[in-house]
């Protein structure tokens, strides 16, 4: 194939991967039930490998998927029709660490621990911690502006980013710092799902890492006094470092997985982490527990040992559930902390109607909801039962002043979303600043945000047949 | 002139203008630091919602009742949080949440929202800090605040250097277009 013989005329051929067997690695992101085979897989190891992709791909109208670990959960990633997918994993090198200004320049594909694990030794560390970090690169994580149970105190991506440099499908390097007078353009980057530019090389900004830090582990009764109990803490003046809650089904689950120690009896589970000088852990670790008073159980935790323990619970979430269900699809709605408890009781009603269970783990602190909804894609037309019911919850998000995703990304997967969050005008201006990048519109087209048609449509939209999506560039009449 | 509907018209009815306090001669002036005041503040939240008049002075107020702060000091007390927002970088945009602006073609638009994480579309209210008057009248900022004590660094603003690429200019040009395609605000 002409394409495909001038990608090798300049590349070596072992980073271009082309055929049905080397191609099925790449076929989807952590969002599993939507799949595309690409047209190739191009794992370039140096920029200009990048700039040799781009412009065979501009000369050839063939649209480029960057991709980092592939573990994004909204179809960020997922490979377009007769696409080439840009795997920057190969790029993962650590260039400098300046410990006095307390920046790291890296390339995209550096894991985001990583980038701690380098730094440690100065006693600093990358603070957003997506659950992924072990694996997920720090490309993606500007790419999606990621997250993490941290977030609440020490930012998002975008807080957490110095510089980058970029390339623009025309091969231009363009770097964006904080310091920059002018638009925004380095927090436009962040988030931008890979529809703008390509990152080549990122400027992190490091943490001390705090010296000491317990855990308060709390059960209620029912999810209303959890999340007063949310609010409490906020309202009295502590950020903890981490401030997470989860129902009783994902606390069932998570303590039969981890055998954490967590209260398998509660209805509502509070882990409230606490970090900094040992002595004002200690007050506030005090001053917490009185606001506690309406738990119906309470530990602190003992050691380091045991922290991590407590931690271990919440982070397996997600696999602890995976375990109970064929099939679990994670919902990312944020919502303001106030309409907690009464948007859970919500969800709960649906999951009756739905026939459908749900655990719901929460980034309590900012608002963030994680509802895991469990089904089996086995079951004729349980797939589109589940995208329907996850669609009400992020209708819901919208309704009560949130959002669809709070750290996920919009993908492919909450192109409908986008339609009840924003209006014409407003998505169209996103259309134009796309447009304005990537003026050839070859760089993840048809991702993060919907055509309008769609969203006139999508009253009477078909929905995917057996976890096949009709593409999202395609006109959906 | 202290309504959303009032700056609709007026911006409507103008080839040119200029956001900002005082006039530079060239254009009629738009001038919003009447429209002030809180539009929503919940401490438990983090999260205030401004009017784009409200003075720092008014701000700091407000939140310091509830023991809270912006996330940096601003030391000019007599700024709006709509002078703030037009002429900062990085270190204030860390704060903002959402806006609601009005395009040069006189229509309201809302960007970003009221809760501290939000990944739905492009960070259009983070990209338009900095943006001096010249894409979008800025009406309503929410902004992520803190307790007080967490709100120890002082805000440094940005430097005057800084020469353009024709890339910047290409993007800068593109950008104004999308929003303000008659080219209203000079």
């Amino acid at each position: 194939m002409k394409f495909i013989d001038e990608l090798l005329r300049e590349l070596p051929e072992d980073i271009v991967l082309i055929g049905e067997e080397n191609t099925r690695p790449y076929e989807c992101d952590a969002l599993t039930i939507y799949r595309q085979k690409p047209l190739a897989i191009v794992l370039p190891r140096n920029v200009e490998q990048i700039k040799y992709v781009l412009k065979i791909c501009k000369d050839n109208k063939i649209p480029i998927v960057t991709r980092g670990a592939g573990t994004g959960l909204s179809g960020g990633a997922l490979p377009l029709e007769g696409c080439v997918v840009l795997g920057l994993s190969k790029m993962d090198k650590i260039h400098s660490i300046d410990p006095k200004r307390a920046v790291a320049t890296v390339d995209p594909g550096v894991r985001n621990l990583a980038i701690s694990e380098a730094v440690e030794s100065h006693g600093l560390y990358f603070a957003p911690d997506p659950s992924s970090q072990i694996a997920c690169t720090i490309g993606g994580n500007i790419a999606e502006n990621a997250g993490g149970v941290h977030c609440l105190k020490y930012g998002l991506t975008v807080n957490n980013i110095q510089s980058i440099t970029m390339l623009t499908l025309d091969g231009q390097e363009y770097k964006l710092s904080r310091e920059d007078k002018g638009l925004g353009l380095l927090a436009l980057m962040n988030g931008s799902e890979g529809l703008l530019g390509v990152i080549t090389q990122v400027e992190v900004k490091l943490m001390k890492k705090p010296i000491f830090a317990k855990l308060i582990m709390a059960g209620f009764d029912s999810v209303a006094d959890c999340a007063n109990a949310v609010t409490l803490i906020i309202k009295s003046g502590i950020i903890p470092a981490g401030l997470e809650m989860m129902d009783s089904f994902a606390i069932q689950a998570s303590e039969e997985f981890t055998h954490a120690g967590y209260p398998v009896d509660a209805r509502a589970l509070l882990l409230c982490e606490l970090d900094g000088d040992k002595e004002q852990v200690e007050i506030e670790i005090n001053q917490i527990k009185e606001l506690l008073s309406n738990a119906s159980t309470l530990k602190v935790s003992a050691d380091e040992a045991e922290r991590l323990l407590l931690w271990k619970g919440r982070k397996s979430a997600f696999p602890a559930v995976g375990k109970l269900s064929p099939d679990y699809y994670c919902i990312d709605g944020t919502i303001p902390k106030r309409h907690l408890a009464s948007v859970l009781e919500q969800i709960s009603k649906w999951s009756d109607q739905y026939k459908l269970r749900v655990a719901n783990v929460f980034h309590a602190g900012d608002g963030n909801l994680h509802p895991l909804i469990l089904y089996d894609a086995s079951v004729e037309g349980e797939v589109e039962k589940t995208e329907a019911f996850g669609l009400e919850i992020l209708k819901l998000c919208v309704e009560v002043g949130g959002t669809i995703t709070g750290e996920h990304g919009v993908g492919i997967e909450k192109l409908d979303g986008m339609c009840h969050q924003y209006n014409d005008q407003e998505l169209s201006v996103f259309h134009q600043i796309k447009k304005v990048f990537d003026p050839d519109e070859l760089l993840n087209p048809g991702k993060a945000i919907p055509v309008l048609h769609r969203c006139v449509e999508l009253g009477r939209k078909m929905h995917p047949h057996n976890g096949n999506l009709p593409q999202p560039e395609l006109e959906n009449i | 002139m202290n309504s959303i509907s009032e700056f609709q018209h007026f911006i409507k009815q103008h080839d040119q203008l200029h956001i900002g306090t005082e006039s530079d001669n060239t254009a009629p002036c738009l001038n919003i630091s009447g429209y002030s005041g809180v539009v929503e503040y919940l401490p438990e939240e983090l999260v205030i919602t401004l009017r784009a008049g409200t003075t720092i002075r008014q701000v700091n107020a407000i939140l310091g009742d509830q023991n809270q702060a912006l996330i940096f000091q601003i030391k000019d007390l007599d700024q709006t949080i709509g002078e703030v927002f037009s002429c900062s970088g990085a270190q204030f945009s860390d704060s903002v949440l959402g806006v609601q602006i009005i395009n040069g073609n006189g229509e309201v638009m809302n960007f970003g929202g009221r809760v501290l994480k939000n990944v739905a579309g492009y960070d259009v209210s983070r990209m338009l800090v900095g943006s001096q008057g010249k894409l979008a009248l800025i009406t309503e900022v929410s902004l992520k605040v803190l307790p007080k004590k967490f709100a120890l660094e002082f805000y440094e603003g940005v430097s005057e250097s800084g020469k353009r690429s024709e890339l910047d200019k290409r993007l800068f040009d593109g950008l104004k277009k999308i929003f303000d395609p008659k080219g209203v605000f000079v």
